[in-house]
């Protein structure tokens, strides 16, 4: 199986006037197609920073992040957004739907971005929220969700574009144990469909359906 | 879902803000309108009004200023100083047509209209006018009304029916046919009659004079002034004094109006910062989903464009139902007699409504610019970890 995720001596520092924040050291790993990993690791030991970088949404001050064989931390803004659209499904710890829409315009909205037809973003949109088992909620807004079913919306609105990778943030961070149980098993399903699921937990719950745990310390992996 | 939903959807989300800042906008778009609705109409008015007349050349009292010549064209009251001497003294001088008229006000319904003085068959020669309904005066100093066709459709006048000014009933003589300028919303009486209700004696305001060769006009004015001592202009001096007057009036209104567009376009500067701030947490969603720089920018700049259109329009609909409503209770004057002279007729012009939008919506856009600069400049890290 070929590496989907490839990071060679990634580093990533912040620079606050004259102090600067080294987040990441050296990180060098490979995440298989089709593989479902946890990155687990204590807090501010930048986890969340190797996820930003892998998924195109930050860029690394030194080394290189491939996604297959693109190495993104090159390319310019644009093609890298068009790349996070199309290649990567991101799923974060406080859901972030867009407040003023509903579920099924939520899902739409990623489409929309990629270009997709207005009729087709509905046809697929509607398949999608079946496919969280949440059809019959396509017309609430997230105010109207509890947060399991906010959770399962942004995990549609991630898949919409049908992207290789499934990137999240502590997705069950905010969901009580059932909500999280029926999370977990979706994302199970959908790895089982072929999707490479990358997630960052504290969860041992999370943990323990991975394949492979990447553990992050003081910036450096421990494998 | 397309880029013009989400905008409407972002606009509408926050009622409140939405509403306030359209308000902002509205009002200033919307005396931007009425100003210019109401000095818009006026240079147009002026030239229609001095070829109206019909003179080369217009006596005054010695000493007058822009004002008084305004006034003519206005058919506003003017002090009747020129005595009946006077008149026949420039009678006189051959080659010239001259024609008197006494210019007083009166109301009708608590209306003020505008009342002239004349001398029935040299006006009626010098002006060329229509009979639409009744009859003209039949003798110089006849005891009666005849009407400008605006007026007698605004109080529904016809011959027969009567008109009390200064506490005198006069019978409606006739109607005039539709001339396009002031007369139409005037009531013209005989020379005698009218100095005999305003207590003028035999004097009047000023003489319309039209000459027999332009090319003496020069020595005409100097024939004139030396006889009787009088102030003469020519036609085209007239034209430019007033169009002076009323571009001094019409850039000062035309600068309140700026003012009141750039509160407006700071109030959607301060709508959309505010905008930026709050959603900045989306707009690393946004980035995240895909959304480049320029989407982002071109999100933020749609919303503030959607409120220079709506404002545009709700602005020129209140502009202009404000000119419509307001100008009749203008105090009077010679500018505000011009400005109700030019009737909704004239103030809605889709010209005026189409700049008015296209500058609601330019104005818009450039407020937005920086907002969204702002905005789109954002890294998605930096967005999404915004709390």
């Amino acid at each position: 199986m070929n590496n989907i995720i490839r990071t060679e001596h990634a580093a990533k520092s912040y620079k606050s006037g004259e102090i600067t924040t080294t987040a990441l050291k050296d990180v060098s790993l490979e995440i298989l197609q089709g593989s479902f990993t946890c990155i687990i690791g204590p807090s501010g030991h930048g986890k969340s920073t190797l996820m930003h970088l892998i998924g195109g949404l930050d860029r690394p001050t030194d080394g290189k992040v491939y996604i297959g064989d693109v190495e993104i931390s090159r390319i310019p803004n644009s093609d890298l957004a068009r790349l996070r659209g199309k290649r990567v499904g991101f799923v974060f710890q406080f859901f972030n739907l867009m407040q003023g829409l509903t579920a099924i315009e939520n899902v739409e909205i990623a489409m929309m971005l990629a270009g997709v037809p207005d009729r087709e973003q509905r046809v697929r949109a509607v398949k999608l929220l079946a496919l969280v088992g949440l059809a019959e909620k396509a017309g609430a807004k997230p105010g109207q969700l509890s947060g399991g079913q906010q959770q399962r919306v942004a995990i549609a609105r991630a898949l919409a574009n049908d992207p290789d990778i499934l990137l999240m943030d502590e997705p069950t961070g905010n969901l009580d144990s059932v909500a999280e149980a029926e999370v977990l098993d979706l994302l199970q399903t959908l790895h089982r469909q072929g999707k490479t699921v990358v997630i960052v937990t504290h969860s041992d719950e999370v943990a323990k359906r991975a394949e492979r745990i990447i553990r992050v310390k003081d910036g450096l992996v421990a494998h | 879902m397309n880029l013009s939903k989400l905008v409407y959807k972002n606009i509408t989300r926050r009622r409140g803000r939405f509403l306030f800042t359209l308000l902002g906008i509205t009002i200033g778009i919307a005396s931007f309108v009425t100003f210019m609705a109401l000095g818009g109409s006026l240079k147009d008015e002026i030239h229609r009004e001095t070829a109206a007349l019909g003179a080369n050349l217009v006596v005054i009292p010695k000493g007058s200023c822009g004002y008084e010549q305004l006034s003519i064209l206005t058919g506003d009251q003017m002090p009747t100083n020129i005595s009946a001497a006077e008149i026949a003294t420039i009678r006189a001088i051959k080659g010239l047509t001259v024609v008197p008229f006494l210019a007083q006000q009166t109301a009708i319904n608590n209306k003020p209209v505008t009342v002239s003085g004349i001398e029935p068959e040299a006006t009626l020669a010098f002006k060329r006018w229509q009979i639409s309904q009744g009859a003209y005066f039949s003798n110089p100093d006849e005891t009666g009304v005849v009407i400008g066709a605006t007026a007698a459709r605004q109080f529904d006048l016809k011959p027969g029916a009567t008109v009390t000014v200064r506490g005198e009933k006069l019978p409606v003589l006739g109607i005039l046919g539709e001339t396009g300028g002031r007369d139409d919303a005037t009531l013209f009486l005989s020379l005698p009659v009218a100095q005999r209700l305003f207590k003028s004696a035999d004097k009047v305001s000023y003489a319309a004079i039209r000459v027999d060769d332009l090319a003496r006009t020069e020595g005409y004015i100097e024939k004139i002034r030396e006889a009787t001592g009088l102030g003469v202009v020519s036609d085209k001096q007239m034209l430019k004094s007033v169009l002076g007057i009323v571009g001094t009036v019409n850039i000062t209104l035309q600068m309140i109006a700026a003012v009141s567009v750039l509160a407006a376009a700071f109030g959607i500067i301060n709508t959309m910062m505010a905008a930026t701030y709050e959603r900045k947490r989306e707009i690393g969603i946004l980035q995240a989903l895909g959304a480049r720089r320029r989407t982002i920018f071109l999100l933020f700049m749609l919303e503030s464009g959607f409120y220079g259109i709506i404002g545009g329009v709700t602005g020129v609909i209140t502009g202009l139902a404000t000119a419509v409503i307001v100008t009749p209770y203008i105090s009077q004057n010679a500018f505000t007699t011009f400005v109700k002279g030019s009737g909704s007729g004239d103030i809605i012009d889709i010209k005026m409504i189409a700049g008015s939008i296209l500058f609601s919506t330019v104005v818009a856009i450039v407020a937005g610019i920086y907002p969204a600069w702002r905005a789109a400049r954002l890294t998605p890290v930096e967005a999404i970890s915004y709390e």
